[in-house]
């Protein structure tokens, strides 16, 4: 009886997990006067890829809706591939800077500990600020070294910011390979940094991954960064949602569905590619499988 | 092209300050007033356009000039949704120039802050913006708007401003800083078929002894409102806005229409006055009479609202209209009034007003100033500007004579409803253009909410507003916000201006 | 060349470069130090100075020209019920959302103890909103609280009549979105948490419980939980953190309104620094927070340092 009830409840809690993004994924293919209909339509009643054909190929979008709606409803500019292409270039390298950093960063920490190094608290302590206490500055400085809408800074904004979760990450995966192995190379000839290219790289590859997904994740899913620094010439994916609102319909929650369901496809899938390492990159490598 | 200092008055007069020796002078006083009307003047045209056909191929040509040789790219931020209005103009003016238009679009409520970003980004992202009018003390003080008096000198042919309906919100401190694009001025809708229908007329005016019409006055409005007004029924007063971000506009008009300007003429603050807390209470005795979703509803939720059929009265601009003429049950059933006015002096006295409006602007970072000047000017000619007011899905409303006696803009909006906002637009006072616009009407929003949900009285949200204000003048310098207030007061149409104190 | 020893069995090996040390040592971490450096240190350090000024582009000055006025920015700051009042709703914020996050992980993790055929799935399926874009998610929960949309639904089929209660614009309801919508988000995350805490705790003890004739409820609390404490208090803390910086959901939801009844740190940091452009007053709030931060961290630090 406890049993079922028990299976009972984790239906319910899957349904709730599930509810927004069903939501999400149906709206996304809803015609206009679905979006914001009165009863909700749970599943559309008139299915279209109208509003993807928005996002990607908005020309495309404007003679489908002459021809079917009679109307001229969609003044979108921009395809969102470029959106794609500007989240993917920048997270990728953000992404690569960041693991290269903090792996060096990390391997520096555990094999060369200094009696008095905060460094590793002082990242800890990045991770904790608020990033608008930080950007308010960062906008000026980026100012100053015109760096502002560019993917430069963005670049080295996600680097520095995801920087703590990399090296924390990547140091818990360090530690759990036993230091005599680099011992034995040494012995061998190898220099420390040869035995840490060598032998400890390879062992934590899988854990190399895991971090490399996990930032990217973070990168890819970011706003804050992407709104204060850039003024319009870079558009990420997350900033690319806000832009779809039309003079005489407001919001276009179907094509802002329709963007959100695509670009959250990524994240799902490293998502559950790195699912037994998100804890441990959730909680800064403190806990462990 | 002549020199924008020898301006010819509306009554043929030469005017007979200059700019320019007002400015040298310091222009405080009767000579910045006199300075201002006279930027004006040749904006409220007596009469039909000067014949300026031609002059967009003209413009076209000029910047196909400048343009020989090089690859240029102008890049325009403009807020979205306004797309439609730009860029069919903007291809006709690639077809003629070569000089290519992109366009960087951010959400419409933000398109001023980017450009203040842009001060001090300093990234150089874009030539030309849509900033709404109000920001542009803001943005000029800021330093990243070009001023355009020169260019305007060189370039814009005799006449060009004749048929601009309102263009208040193009200068600050007496410098010209972009044009006016838009006709947001603020009007009112009501019922056409329940005013005639005998079943509400009657009762009305026999309790009354007034025949049902549209309304001259707001308490006249306000009646109507209460009137109409039976959710029992489900059928409603008003739709007039009491979110927060709309709320303190309409108070602005209720204010002005009994007779006062909101500063005094040394920067103190009159909005707490009488006639101010008179206007507040009724305001908010209004709200009574207005729909459910009045207290949280937006521009397009009000739309949608009122073009369901049960509501008599609305307030709005030509959005409003486009809407209801197209995509609502309502269509064909209304007629409009300007915004009511009020009792000054024994006499009525209506106070349009211009709560809105996008301005085309050139950016101090921009390498191609004079080419992105000239793209301004070719979008906001007669004949182009037509083109781009004629696309429904843009927030463009008319604002040039031309714009009334095109078919397509007319079959858009309607005759009647034309006829309404062309009169508001040549008599509409000016939105407060002065810098930290947004910090005094905040002020004025938090406060004049409070009181509609009844958190404070009338008085006390007046009275709280006005020591805002005077922080905030103490703040931004009251000596230099004293200068642009005065001049703002001479942007004000003659005949209101006039009657108020 | 020095003679290197051979590392007894078990022994820490000792890296053998210790007199070369510090310098690959200091070339390992010099690229971090850069740019943290360059993005989170001299940033730091502009906000103390532009704290100390009045700073606002519209003046028409550079930054680096603006008058100094002194402390004035901080005495405002503690007098600006606006500022107050963001610290306070952030405070309540993050501690409803934390202790919803646990308690209702917790409840779930309790559910998964033991083994089913499909368990798998369901895990996968609880664990999705995790991995939704964080403005993804709040643009579902936007739609999902429209006046005319399914919650408002699903309650008037409960109470019987129509219910188009506005969430988003009623300043006493509209952070119960955002807090739901944070809560759906990262409940998860505590989930995941306490399952493989429970499911890595020594077993034997449990079992022991269990076969003295404790009840299950009484092995928990006495046995498991105590046992798995400390990864908890971890999880706690840092999602209080997380949360105390709620940025995404909010802008997308409400950017801190109707009024002010939304608005967190963050939005009040952002609404002051992007939207008013009080650049010099909000980077006093930055320091202010940077500060208040600092310190809690070096505590915290400090504390668990003793622990250990």
């Amino acid at each position: 009886m406890r049993r079922t009830a028990g299976r009972f409840a984790v239906v319910i809690a899957m349904a709730l997990a599930l509810l927004p993004v069903f939501w999400l994924i149906s709206t996304s293919f809803k015609p206009y006067d679905e979006w914001a209909s009165a009863p909700p339509h749970w599943l559309p009643h008139h299915p279209t890829l109208q509003n993807y054909r928005i996002v990607f190929a908005p020309e495309a979008a404007r003679s489908f809706a002459t021809a079917t709606a009679g109307t001229l409803d969609y003044k979108v500019s921009e395809s969102a591939w470029r959106a794609f292409a500007n989240s993917a270039i920048i997270s990728t390298i953000a992404t690569a800077i960041s693991v290269a950093v903090g792996t060096l960063a990390a391997y520096g920490m555990l094999r060369f500990p200094k009696k008095h190094d905060s460094f590793a608290l002082q990242l800890l302590s990045v991770r904790m600020f608020p990033p608008i206490a930080v950007v308010v500055p960062l906008v000026i400085l980026f100012s100053a070294l015109k760096l502002t809408d560019t993917h430069l800074g963005l670049i080295l904004a996600y680097a520095a910011f995801t920087l703590p979760f990399s090296t924390w990450m990547i140091r818990s995966f360090i530690e759990e390979v036993p230091t005599e192995l680099e011992g034995v190379a040494r012995i061998y000839g190898m220099s420390q940094f040869g035995a840490f290219v060598h032998i400890v790289l390879p062992l934590i590859r899988g854990g190399l991954l895991a971090t490399a997904l996990f930032v990217f994740i973070l990168n890819w899913s970011e706003f804050l960064l992407a709104l204060t620094l850039t003024s319009g010439g870079i558009v990420t994916v997350t900033l690319q949602v806000a832009n779809y609102v039309s003079a005489s319909s407001g919001k276009l929650y179907g094509v802002q569905a329709a963007m959100g369901t695509i670009s959250t496809i990524p994240v799902i899938v490293f998502g559950y590619l790195i699912q037994r390492h998100m804890v441990r990159g959730l909680t800064f490598g403190a806990v462990k499988r | 092209m002549t020199d924008s200092n020898d301006r010819v008055g509306p009554l043929g007069r030469p005017s007979l300050i200059s700019r320019r020796a007002i400015l040298r002078a310091g222009g405080i006083g009767t000579a910045a007033i006199a300075g201002g009307s006279s930027l004006l003047n040749w904006a409220r045209p007596a009469g039909a356009a000067t014949n300026l056909a031609g002059a967009g191929e003209e413009i076209a040509r000029t910047a196909k000039e400048l343009a020989k040789g090089r690859h240029i790219t102008l890049r325009i931020l403009e807020p979205s949704g306004s797309l439609g209005n730009i860029k069919p103009v903007a291809d006709l003016w690639t077809a003629a120039t070569g000089i290519k238009v992109s366009y960087i679009e951010v959400p419409n409520g933000e398109i001023s802050q980017k450009v203040l970003l842009e001060a001090v980004s300093k990234a150089g992202s874009f030539d030309i913006a849509l900033p709404a009018g109000f920001s542009i003390p803001d943005l000029a003080a800021s330093g990243i708007l070009v001023n355009l008096d020169k260019l305007a000198q060189k370039h814009e042919p005799a006449g060009f401003r004749q048929s601009i309906l309102y263009s208040a919100s193009q200068f600050y401190k007496g410098n010209f800083y972009g044009y006016n694009t838009d006709g947001d001025t603020y009007l009112t809708f009501y019922r056409k078929d329940w005013i005639e229908d005998p079943k509400f007329a009657k009762p009305y005016s026999e309790k009354f002894g007034v025949p049902l019409a549209v309304p001259d006055s707001w308490s006249e409005l306000d009646r109507q409102l209460a009137f109409f007004h039976q959710p029992d029924k489900g059928q409603y007063g008003g739709a007039l806005f009491r979110s927060q971000y709309f709320i303190a506009w309409e108070w602005w008009v209720r204010f002005h229409a009994k007779g006062f300007f909101p500063f005094t003429d040394d920067l103190t603050p009159q909005i707490n006055n009488e006639a101010g807390i008179q206007a507040l209470a009724e305001l908010v005795a209004a709200s009574k009479s207005l729909y459910p979703g009045a207290r949280t509803n937006g521009l397009f939720e009000n739309f949608e609202a009122y073009g369901k059929g049960d509501i008599y009265a609305n307030i709005g601009w030509g959005g409003t209209q486009k809407y209801l003429d197209s995509k609502s049950s309502i269509k064909g059933k209304t007629t409009y009034g300007p915004t009511p006015g009020g009792s000054v002096n024994g006499k009525l006295l209506k106070t349009p007003y211009f709560n809105w409006g996008w301005n085309y602007v050139v950016s101090t970072l921009s390498p191609e100033q004079e080419i992105a000047y000239l793209f301004t000017l070719y979008a906001t000619s007669p004949e182009l500007s037509t083109i781009a007011v004629r696309d429904p899905d843009g927030y463009f409303d008319p604002f040039r004579l031309e714009h009334y006696t095109d078919p397509e803009i007319i079959s858009l909006y309607t005759p009647e409803f034309l006829a309404i906002h062309e009169a508001s637009m040549k008599d509409s006072t000016p939105d407060l253009y002065m810098k930290g616009q947004g910090e005094y009407f905040d002020a004025l929003r938090v406060n004049i909410q409070a009181a509609d949900v009844g958190e404070k009285t009338p008085k006390a949200a007046l009275d709280q507003t006005a020591r805002e204000w005077q922080r905030i003048s103490r703040r931004i310098g009251r000596k230099e916000q004293t200068v642009q207030w005065l001049f703002l007061k001479s942007l004000y149409p003659e005949g209101i201006r006039a009657q108020l104190s | 060349m020095a003679r290197r020893r051979v590392a007894r069995p078990n022994e820490q090996v000792e890296s053998p470069v210790a007199r070369r040390g510090p310098s690959l040592g200091f070339l390992l971490a010099l690229p971090a130090h850069l740019l943290i450096l360059v993005t989170v240190l001299v940033p730091s350090i502009l906000v103390v100075w532009l704290s100390l000024t009045d700073w606002q582009p519209t003046q028409g000055i550079p930054w680096y020209a603006a008058p100094i006025i002194g402390l004035w920015n901080f005495s405002d700051l503690f007098n600006d019920q606006r500022f107050v009042g963001a610290v306070l709703r952030t405070i309540v914020i993050v501690v409803v959302s934390v202790l919803a996050e646990l308690g209702l992980g917790l409840a779930l993790a309790l559910l998964f103890l033991d083994d089913w055929p499909w368990r798998k799935f369901a895990v996968a399926v609880i664990v999705l909103p995790m991995m939704i874009v964080p403005v993804d998610a709040a643009n579902a929960f936007f739609m999902l609280f429209n006046e005319r949309g399914p919650i408002n639904q699903i309650i008037g089929l409960v109470v019987g009549h129509q219910y188009t209660f506005g969430w988003l614009a009623d300043p006493d309801w509209a952070l119960l979105p955002i807090l739901l919508a944070e809560i759906w988000q990262w409940t998860p995350l505590m989930f995941l948490l306490l399952l493989t805490a429970f499911l890595s705790a020594p077993r034997n003890q449990w079992r022991a419980a269990l076969s003295l004739g404790a009840s299950p409820m009484r092995a928990f609390l006495r046995v498991l939980l105590p046992l798995t404490l400390p990864v908890i208090l971890v999880a706690a803390i840092i999602r209080g953190i997380e949360t105390f910086k709620i940025f995404d959901v909010i802008y997308i939801l409400t950017r801190g309104g109707p009024g002010t009844a939304t608005e967190t740190i963050s939005m009040f940091m952002y609404n002051g620094a992007f939207v008013y452009f009080r650049i010099g007053y909000i980077a006093a709030a930055a320091l202010l927070v940077l500060v208040v931060v600092g310190t809690f961290c070096l505590a915290l630090v400090r504390s668990l340092g003793r622990q250990a």
